[in-house]
């Protein structure tokens, strides 16, 4: 028996999603040790050798997804650095792309710059934009550049240049004086990051590279020197930004590519169980203490683009794109100065916390409110680490029952009715920009907070059907177990969409395709069937944004214009609900997408046997100012095909779904519960 | 129809209380924000042309059936109509049926419209046959046709010259499209296929208000909806006024000055007496310049509470109270006060069409007096001009005609009570993207010679303002024609506060250093010859305390950071850095020497404005306004222009001698003295 091993390390715990041969499904958590990045992997697979007796040996495959980048990059803690600009142009970081993030506000302030302008050195050098040199590399400037690097006692330099998309050369040489003046400097070129057009983008992605680079080094060094220390032999795979794998050692180098690791393939984990169920739009809702995040899955397929959120930082490199759409069940409540009621932007955090853990919050937080109202505190949660003090949270809310004249419960539930309608308004904006409609979709809570949530979230958005996955708690490092390998590959390429640029187009294509390869079969040491998906990044000429098109490398073999540009039109049909057949089209990047398949667990699909389930006890709940009995369930005990009506609580160690009235669910196959609301049609 | 006096009623009472529950009131004002978000992403999707996308000068929103906006998106779109009031237009419609959709694009029929490049459209949404809301919004076209590409220019003088304006009137009719008038409208502009897509872009933003409406009308009941918007607006005029009663009651007065009132003009004054009496605030607009025969004037149809005068207070109290609701609630407690046939209140058929230079101008003002009121809470000036920068030129080798937009300008933001200034945009100034140099250079045959943030050019002070931005670029065809709209600031400062100094004013010069150097100005439209080297630099944001108690360290991070030269460092701030380090003793003995040449007042205006005003004291423009308030409006501009003319050399003009001179003025048109001799 040999054993597939997928991780997902989060802020407070760590997750542990294991398949043997036979599609066994082992979980397991353990909690997070941040200050020994990479320590809590070791305790985990000592705890899945202690209860489940896997041998480190006998696993095959390890996948894991990790915040090490991500957090250097939020407590900007990463490597001094120096940045290498184009001469004229050594503000770019500084001036970014000038539009401020509260336009409103006169005291909105754009993100400090990763590089301070006093370390950013300008290069006497220029590329134009036909990629012809204008003034070439002074080689003795460069020089004089590393060694003044040098003295400021920087362990790394970015080097990005003006028009470097189209041509490297400059960056490229500059590379290899650094190696030789300074071969402990680490180096980040932009044209080897994402050599796409548009300075600031590339500049930031090359600089945020650069920066987490030695924190993200040390760690996959260390970590795979304890998974060999352990005798894990097989080499450990990172997940990445763009929802697939790479091995663990090119992180080191790609290490923009993995800074959304886990958020990706917890939407990749949501997809997977989804498809499994039939189910083919689903808004996967992750409630953590500290945020509540959403993703559209559409015909089953993770939605991406570039210009994801990370912290203060926009990323530029194709992403799955999750939305924030609030504070999660740490928002704290207030009433403001004419009596209305707010739920966050403040949070009480994991320290300290709600009131009621106990652990020195004072301020009345959304889960004191679920606790006040009965939902939470019935069993045991997280899997015992929280011990919930029902006074503790009654306390809190009681503050501003004071402040509203009403009862402690009518409070409660007013906190929960201000967070959810908070949450509808953000999650309403993400399926605006998809120009889709929420009642199209099924939502799938994850997370502490998720199902909690999701029947109050659901009602307020008209969605019918709740999916609660069998396992919520390890959706994450189960999507990393059932990631593809998969790498993006970009090209500028800036010409009119016409019959004569289409030889330069088809043999971009072959070198992307080329790249594509190399990568797989050398770098990535996969055997498997590659897929080559091809996409290019079109526009009406004049405009100022381009969409991402898919097609086909046959329309490329064939110099087939009209064919690429019909399906641009159509995508823009698509997206925004016109075209213009006759306009002149552009086509600005070109882009190729590699992925090898890596094995899918086949979960078996249990008999149902309809019964309804009894409940351990019964509990009060309040809801719609009454007080209801409610039925409290223990998930482990929901075989398939059990019905329960609402209201009702189904416990689970790592979650508990707050069943609403008029909610009834049943649980199918594969151990979901699904909750639909017969209040709707 | 008929309001109905229940409602009007029922929204006095709210006047006292909000009249709803609180937390339906909170549910109620996410889910009306989650409706007009939804109107600006059908909008913003769906629109064809690259300006709406690029600069987001749209507004969606829902009304009141009295017309007041409760609700508006946050963070899309832009930030001048959150408070705009469509009563008087939707008055002007005689009744309205299920499925109408209303539009006007013209500057002088109900003041909802602004200049002719807006398209306003109102919709109104029944239930059960009754009138509960309204859909809301407007949308700028590049270009509406008259006599100037883009339909703006400074040069016009009446607002027929500025496009085909559209009065009130029916787009749609239960439904059924008014093709007639659209064909009207496409005949008359210069793109037509880009009007009609941004045009069926806001009415598809109109249905998607209306089915939201409905919606929330279903959930919460009708009778819930239609207390709920009421109280809505009545919410944040009471955030509104909680805010205002934190002001000291007493009057403020602030004056500032557009650099020119016409093509190479004179200033126009803008001036505010501002009245603060517990929870509300007078405007008195009344000591602002008289109608001008450009298109610089602001059509508010002197309605007290319009939306174009009050812009800088949505942005200083949204920075004051960030939770503030943004919506007309928030001007209840103002009251402005304007002249008829002023520059803030001008008659038909004044052109209006680069009211928005005035219009950001008008917002400094409102922040110069907020500043001597709310002295530790408001920043210094932000820097004041918001221009586009458009070029017209050829590829040299193909001889292609590219236009193209390469860069907005706008400058620092003013430093702020406790930080420096954003450099390079903010303030009011922040909506707007920049274009990279690098799709500048592949899609204009230009080259970008350099993209800096400008070393000096924040105002000094103990927090600095922000910097400006510097373009350089070389063009290399005949005839390019550079397009900078809406320049200004090239003489008169943004201002600091509290013993920071003014920003550095922004320049705009041709071929600098060579003998073919041409200083632009404020210049509008340049056509530039093959080489050309053209350098653009915006002003800089206001200084926050006095730059001599800024911590010398800060001075010299600045210095290292390209931000203030050693010679800035020395100059403005005292600071003397030799070989990169502070010379304590030499810093210690200049900043003493400095400290005794410190000014007194609250503000430093720079030398642009203390030049002027030590020719032009504020009571002598005051009696300049007062004399040319007496001359019919048709009069007054010619009037100004001679005055100023006939006093061209003058080192200081008293009151004596500004009546001396507009009498000899006047004496050569003895029309004007018959007709007053008539009046009286």
């Amino acid at each position: 028996m040999t054993y597939r091993v997928g991780v997902d390390i989060g802020g407070t715990f760590t997750d542990f999603a294991v398949l043997d041969d036979a599609n066994k499904l082992y979980t397991l958590k353990v909690f997070s040790t941040p200050t020994r990045p990479g320590q809590e992997v070791i305790d985990g697979l000592r705890a899945l050798k202690k209860r489940y007796g896997i041998e480190p040996s006998k696993v095959s495959y390890f996948t894991h997804g990790t915040t090490v980048g991500v957090n250097t990059l939020i407590q900007r803690n990463g490597a001094k650095l120096c940045l290498f600009a184009t001469q004229g142009f050594e503000d770019v970081l500084e001036l970014a792309r000038l539009r401020m993030p509260d336009v409103f506000s006169l005291f909105s302030l754009r993100t400090r710059p990763l590089i301070d302008r006093e370390h950013v050195i300008g290069m006497r050098e220029r590329i134009l934009s036909d990629g012809s040199v204008e003034t070439p590399l002074d080689e003795d400037q460069v020089r004089a550049a590393v060694a003044q690097a040098r003295a400021y006692g920087v362990s790394g330099i970015a080097v990005a240049l003006i028009n470097s998309y189209r041509n490297p050369a400059h960056e490229q040489r500059i590379k290899e004086l650094i190696a030789e003046a300074a071969p402990e400097l680490y180096v980040t070129c932009s044209s080897d990051i994402w050599a796409v057009i548009r300075e600031y983008e590339r500049t930031v992605t090359g600089v945020i590279n650069a920066y987490v680079q030695p924190r993200m080094t040390n760690y996959l060094t260390s970590l795979q020197k304890a998974l060999r220390d352990e005798g894990v032999s097989s080499e450990p795979q990172i997940t990445k930004s763009n929802g697939g794998v790479m091995r663990a050692e090119l992180g080191k180098r790609a290490c923009v590519d993995v800074l959304l690791s886990g958020t990706a393939s917890g939407v990749t984990g949501a997809s997977f169980v989804a498809k499994l169920s039939g189910f083919g739009n689903i808004a996967s809702l992750d409630i953590g203490g500290t945020s509540a995040d959403v993703a559209l899955i559409i015909d089953g397929k993770p939605q991406f683009g570039s210009g994801e959120d990370v912290g203060e930082f926009v990323l530029h490199v194709p992403s799955i794109s999750v939305s924030s759409i609030g504070g999660g069940g740490g928002s704290i409540a207030r009433v403001d100065d004419q009596g209305v009621l707010k739920s966050g932007p403040e949070s009480a955090g994991s320290e300290p916390g709600p009131a009621c853990y106990g652990r020195g919050g004072e301020r009345p937080t959304t889960t004191d409110a679920f606790v006040v109202c009965g939902f939470l505190g019935q069993a045991e949660i997280a899997y015992g680490a929280v011990n919930i003090d029902r006074a503790k949270a009654e306390a809190a809310i009681g503050t501003l029952a004071k402040k509203m004249n009403v009862d402690v419960r009518d409070a409660a539930e007013s906190v929960i009715r201000v967070a959810v309608s908070g949450m509808y308004a953000g999650m309403s904006k993400v399926f605006a920009r998809h120009g889709t409609e929420a009642k199209s979709f099924t939502l799938m809570p994850f997370g502490g907070g998720g199902p909690m949530i999701a029947c109050f979230l659901a009602r307020e958005l008209g969605i019918e059907t709740v999916l609660v996955p069998a396992t919520p708690g390890v959706l994450s490092a189960l999507g990393g177990l059932v990631s593809d390998t998969k790498n993006d590959f970009i090209q500028t390429v800036y010409e009119m969409l016409e019959p004569a640029t289409l030889a330069a187009l088809e043999s971009t294509y072959a070198t992307l395709a080329e790249r594509a390869m190399d990568w797989l079969r050398k770098e990535q040491g996969h055997p498997g069937e590659p897929q080559l998906t091809y996409s290019a990044d079109i526009r009406y000429a004049g405009q100022s944004f381009e969409i991402e098109t898919p097609i086909t490398a046959e329309w490329i073999k064939k110099r087939d214009a009209d064919s690429i540009a019909d399906a641009f039109h159509n995508e823009h049909q698509r997206l925004y609900d016109y075209c213009d057949r006759k306009a002149a089209v552009q086509v600005i990047n070109a882009r190729v997408v590699i992925a090898a398949a890596n094995p899918k667990p086949d979960f078996p699909l249990r008999e149902l046997r309809k019964h309804a389930a009894k409940p351990d006890r019964t509990v009060s709940v309040y809801y719609g100012g009454k007080v209801h009995d409610a039925g409290l369930f223990d998930r482990a005990k929901l075989e398939p095909g059990a019905t329960i009506e609402g209201p009702a609580i189904v416990s689970q160690s790592d979650t508990t779904t707050c069943v609403l009235p008029g909610f009834a669910g049943f649980v199918d196959g594969y151990g979901n519960l699904i909750l639909k609301d017969g209040t709707l049609s | 129809m008929t309001t109905g006096a229940a409602t009007a009623a029922k929204a006095e009472q709210n006047e006292q209380g909000l009249g709803i529950d609180k937390v339906q009131l909170q549910v109620l004002a996410d889910h009306s924000l989650a409706a007009a978000d939804a109107m600006a992403s059908t909008l913003y999707r769906t629109a064809h042309s690259t300006f709406v996308k690029e600069t987001e000068d749209f507004t969606c929103g829902l009304a009141t059936p009295q017309g007041q906006t409760f609700a508006a998106p946050k963070g899309f779109g832009s930030t001048w109509f959150v408070g705009l009031d469509y009563g008087k237009v939707i008055g002007l419609i005689p009744s309205y049926e299920e499925g109408d959709i209303c539009i006007t694009s013209d500057p002088y029929s109900g003041f909802v419209c602004t200049h002719s490049p807006d398209i306003h459209l109102w919709k109104p949404i029944f239930h059960d046959g009754e009138l509960i809301a309204f859909s809301v919004g407007h949308i700028h076209n590049t270009d509406v046709g008259g006599a100037v590409p883009a339909s703006l220019s400074r040069t016009l003088t009446e607002v027929h010259q500025e496009g085909i304006r559209i009065p009130p009137t029916k787009l749609f009719r239960k439904g059924e499209l008014n093709s007639e008038l659209v064909e009207v409208m496409l005949t008359n502009v210069r793109v037509r296929d880009q009007n009609w897509g941004d045009l069926k872009a806001l009415v598809a933003a109109m249905n998607t208000g209306e089915r939201k409406v409905l919606e929330m009308a279903g959930k919460f009941g009708v009778d819930t909806f239609r207390n709920g918007i009421q109280a809505l607006l009545s919410y944040s005029e009471q955030q509104t006024r909680a805010l205002i009663s934190t002001i000291p009651d007493g009057e403020y007065f602030f004056q500032d000055y557009i650099d020119e009132d016409s093509v190479g003009g004179s200033p126009c004054r803008l001036a505010l007496n501002m009245i603060v009496k517990g929870d509300s605030i007078v405007f008195d607009f009344t000591k602002s310049d008289p109608q001008l025969t450009s298109s610089l004037n602001v059509p508010t149809g002197g309605f007290e509470r319009h939306t174009l005068l009050l812009v800088g207070i949505f942005h200083a109290f949204h920075s004051l109270m960030p939770d503030i609701l943004v919506n007309t609630g928030m001007t209840r407690p103002f009251h402005c006060l304007l002249a008829e046939g002023s520059v803030l209140n001008p008659q038909f058929p004044a052109a209006v069409g680069m009211r928005s230079l005035t219009a950001t101008r008008l917002q400094d003002v409102v922040f110069g007096c907020l500043s001597q009121a709310l002295p530790d809470r408001m920043p210094a000036a932000p820097a004041g001009s918001i221009s586009i920068m458009n070029v017209l030129t050829s590829d040299p080798e193909t001889g292609r005609r590219v236009m193209a937009a390469i860069d907005p300008l706008i400058g620092g933001g003013g430093a702020m009570p406790f930080s420096d200034g954003s450099n390079g945009s903010g303030g009011n100034g922040g909506f707007l993207k920049n274009t990279p140099v690098e799709i500048n250079e592949v899609e204009v045959p230009l080259r970008i010679l350099a993209y800096y943030l400008t070393p000096d050019s924040g105002g000094a002070g103990r927090y600095r303002g922000g910097l400006s931005t510097t373009l350089i670029f070389k063009v290399f065809a005949p005839h390019s024609v550079i397009t900078a709209r809406n320049r200004d600031r090239t003489r008169f400062q943004p201002w600091g506060v509290r013993g920071g100094r003014a920003g550095k004013a922004s320049s705009y010069v041709v071929n600098e250093g060579t003998p073919k150097e041409q200083n632009l100005g404020n210049t509008d439209i340049f056509t530039a010859q093959p080489g050309d080297v053209i350098r653009i630099t915006s002003s800089g944001g206001g200084g926050f305390g006095s730059p001599l108690d800024r911590p010398a360290e800060a001075v010299l991070h600045d210095v290292r950071q390209h931000f203030v030269t050693v010679d800035g460092a020395r100059s403005e701030y005292g600071v003397v850095i030799v070989d990169g380090k502070v010379d304590e003793a030499a810093t210690k003995a200049r900043r003493a020497e400095m400290r005794k040449q410190e000014g007194e007042g609250h503000f430093d205006y720079g030398r642009g404005r203390e030049a002027f005003e030590k020719v032009w004291p504020k009571e002598t423009y005051d009696a300049l306004i007062e004399r040319l308030r007496q001359r019919p409006v048709s009069w007054r501009f010619f009037l100004k222009q001679r005055v100023f003319a006939h006093l061209r050399d003058a080192v200081n003009v008293d009151a004596r001698k500004l009546h001396a001179a507009m009498d000899h003025v006047e004496s050569e048109f003895p029309q004007l003295r018959r007709k007053a001799e008539a009046a009286e």
